[in-house]
């Protein structure tokens, strides 16, 4: 239903719908005018004629004039005209008309009688007749008539080729029209099934441009021009990033190594050593962010599959719990795992396991002392999922897009120490993998799943 | 030509028979490490360094220099640029290891990529390390590597003051007590254990360990260590798994 009013708004359609519109319109003048034109001649004529006959016959003698009547009855074939004859005061003599309408003007003069006359086989008209009275000689009254409905009938004829014209004309039209906007509709389903990636961030799609060089394949051609250019934009950004954290790694590096030597002549209990240390906590962690930047990088470029194999993600989070169940024993923290009978996945061992023992640091990290992280795999038909929840504060449902953006720190975030990468890191391994990264909703605290999809999204 | 060979040849010259003698028994005092490197700022970092330790150093800027200086048997172990001029160091290893040189190598490289350095040790290299580095990180591997060198033979014991290390029993004991460790903590201790003396990193230790090479986060060794020093150093018992303030730890019998 959805796709049939896409459908119906596009430009051929309603182009089409205008088109129609118009052509009815126009057609309904046309034959109007012609409808009126044709009875206006008509009913000129027959009234002409009918004044012209009612003197005729007025001024013949009897017996001529009976003879004329009856001709003329008799010598047409359709019973149009039709004649009577009545005494001064109105009463049937002869003649097919029964009875002299009632205040009909008997001075020849053509009156139109809408609702027909009374013939003398006792039938009264169905349709309005013209109808000329006059006063003979001898007093009586001479009624002549004549059908004038044919230029009604003429009308109706036209009326009805109208319609008929207009339906052969728009029913086809609409129907190509509705065929016609198939193909356009089909390309635009096309290009919102190319534009999918792209709205995910995969900035290296294109849309589709065909061969027939029309006004889609030129609008397609602009956007994918545009998309070249935000590609080179966002690659110069990300290019001048790493550039940065890649440059300044290296004086950064000599800065810790001089800290490091200084430290090492003023000895370790010396007044010197606590800011020094301190000095080279802050330059660690500042390398820590550059090596994180760059190794997010390193993943994105990392299209390759070479290190891909089957592997047993169970064994994998049974490793990450046991790297980081005294880490969350030291916080008074319970690490739980929940591994069920897991089929082995095809994925990059080591990638993997850094992905993992992130979530599972990030938890902990976020976790108050003595609450819970816990670590569940469960199987599913297209691939299994590990869940891992904590008893954390959890991230706020307006900023779950965010998270996996560089450097992004939730507000309550910014008072632990971090670089906001992690979360990134996490994403871009996902991302080699082409599997999927879900945040949402435990009973309390953060849920971070990860779908290992053995069908490729893509 | 090696400087020590020839003035140890001097000195066999000069004195006679009593310092070839001496020579014998400890005949490599001092380790020498062959630097192939084409960055002057690199090299005389890790020259100085090593130096601080009193290991000499030697170095050639170019990759085919490099190759025939290897084959030299005075050096201990060898820190290679992977990116050189003249010939690739990855071509230098494989050189090396063709003509059945197994002076351990230490690759030192601008790519940080994974498969880098899978390339690296599969060409027959030992270790790797990504430039930038930390110089004691640098030294302590180069230090491990000699360590390596010259434990050949397969040790079923280990032993630091009264810490002891059975690898075939997967036991651990400290004087008379015995410790009950986990296989990660087994592993750890043995590391430990293996390069008494010398100070790990954490980035080593995490390697070695766990066989992963990526950010674990600053105190997650840190925690690792502390339910090990626990078990081993326990209270009126001498220290003996020591932190180094900046670079690492060490496990070593202090005086």
């Amino acid at each position: 239903m959805r796709r049939l009013t896409d459908r119906w708004r596009t430009t051929t359609a309603r182009l089409i719908l205008i088109y129609g519109a118009f052509f009815a319109l126009w057609g309904g003048i046309v034959i109007g005018l012609i409808y009126w034109q044709a009875a206006s001649y008509l009913t000129r004529v027959s009234t002409d004629l009918l004044g012209r006959q009612a003197s005729y016959f007025s001024m013949l003698d009897a017996p001529a004039r009976a003879h004329a009547l009856n001709d003329y009855v008799s010598l047409q074939t359709r019973r149009l005209n039709a004649w009577g004859m009545f005494d001064a005061d109105g009463h049937h003599l002869a003649g097919t008309i029964a009875v002299l309408p009632h205040g009909i003007t008997i001075d020849g003069s053509v009156a139109l009688l809408p609702r027909g006359l009374v013939r003398n086989d006792g039938r009264t008209d169905t349709t309005g007749v013209r109808a000329s009275a006059v006063r003979l000689g001898d007093g009586n009254i001479l009624l002549i008539s004549r059908d004038t409905s044919v230029a009604e009938r003429i009308g109706t004829i036209i009326l009805r080729a109208l319609l008929w014209g207009l339906s052969l004309t728009v029913v086809p039209g609409l129907l190509g029209g509705w065929l016609l906007t198939r193909g356009p509709m089909r390309r635009v389903q096309m290009i919102r099934e190319a534009t999918q990636p792209i709205m995910r961030g995969d900035l290296s799609r294109r849309l589709p441009v065909s061969r027939h060089g029309d006004e889609l394949d030129m609008l397609a051609g602009i956007v994918n021009t545009m998309l070249s250019e935000i590609e080179r934009l966002l690659g110069e950004v990300k290019g001048v990033c790493d550039n940065i954290a890649h440059d300044l790694r290296t004086p950064l590096t000599r800065l810790r190594t001089r800290l490091y030597r200084l430290q090492q002549t003023f000895g370790e209990h010396s007044d010197e050593s606590a800011t020094l240390e301190a000095c080279m906590v802050d330059t660690d962690a500042l390398l820590h962010r550059f090596r994180a930047l760059l190794r997010i990088s390193e993943l994105e470029n990392h299209q390759r599959r070479a290190g891909f194999e089957q592997v047993d993600l169970g064994e994998i989070l049974q490793e990450v719990h046991a790297l980081y169940l005294p880490l969350a024993e030291d916080r008074d923290q319970r690490l739980e795992l929940q591994l069920p009978i897991l089929p082995s996945i095809h994925a990059d061992r080591h990638l993997l396991l850094e992905a993992m023992s992130n979530l599972v640091a990030n938890a902990i990290k976020f976790t108050p002392p003595g609450g819970r992280v816990s670590i569940r795999a469960r199987a599913a038909e297209d691939g299994p999922w590990v869940d891992i929840s904590d008893s954390g504060p959890g991230i706020p449902a307006d900023q779950r897009d965010m998270v996996t953006r560089r450097f992004y720190r939730t507000e309550s975030s910014r008072s632990t120490p971090g670089s906001g990468l992690g979360l990134s890191i996490v994403s871009a391994i996902v991302a080699v993998h082409g599997y999927a990264l879900e945040i949402g909703d435990s009973d309390c605290g953060a849920l971070l799943s990860m779908h290992c999809c053995t069908v490729a999204s893509d | 030509m090696c400087i020590s060979l020839s003035l140890y040849v001097r000195l066999i010259e000069i004195s006679g028979t009593m310092l070839v003698n001496i020579s014998i028994t400890e005949p490599r005092q001092m380790p020498r490490i062959l630097i192939i490197e084409d960055d002057d700022v690199t090299a005389d970092e890790i020259a100085a360094e090593l130096a601080s330790q009193g290991i000499y150093a030697d170095r050639v800027v170019d990759g085919r220099e490099g190759l025939a200086r290897a084959a030299d048997p005075c050096y201990d172990a060898i820190t290679l640029d992977l990116m050189l001029p003249g010939m690739d160091g990855l071509s230098v290893i494989a050189g090396l290891r063709r003509q059945g040189i197994t002076t351990p190598v230490l690759m030192i490289s601008a790519l940080s990529d994974v498969d880098e350095r899978v390339r690296g040790l599969r060409a027959g290299g030992d270790d790797y390390l990504t430039k930038p580095f930390a110089p004691d990180e640098m030294l302590a591997r180069v230090e491990a590597l000699l360590r390596r060198q010259n434990q050949q033979v397969q040790q079923t014991q280990l032993r630091v003051a009264d810490l002891e290390l059975d690898l075939v029993r997967h036991s651990a004991r400290r004087g008379n007590q015995k410790l009950s460790l986990l296989p990660t903590e087994f592993k750890l201790l043995e590391l430990l254990m293996r390069h008494a003396g010398q100070v790990l990193t954490r980035a080593m230790i995490f390697e070695a360990v766990w066989g992963y090479r990526f950010d674990p986060g600053t105190n997650l060794i840190d925690v690792h260590i502390g339910r090990l020093r626990k078990k081993v150093d326990p209270a009126g018992h001498a220290m003996l798994i020591h932190t180094v303030k900046g670079s690492g730890y060490r496990l070593a019998q202090t005086d």
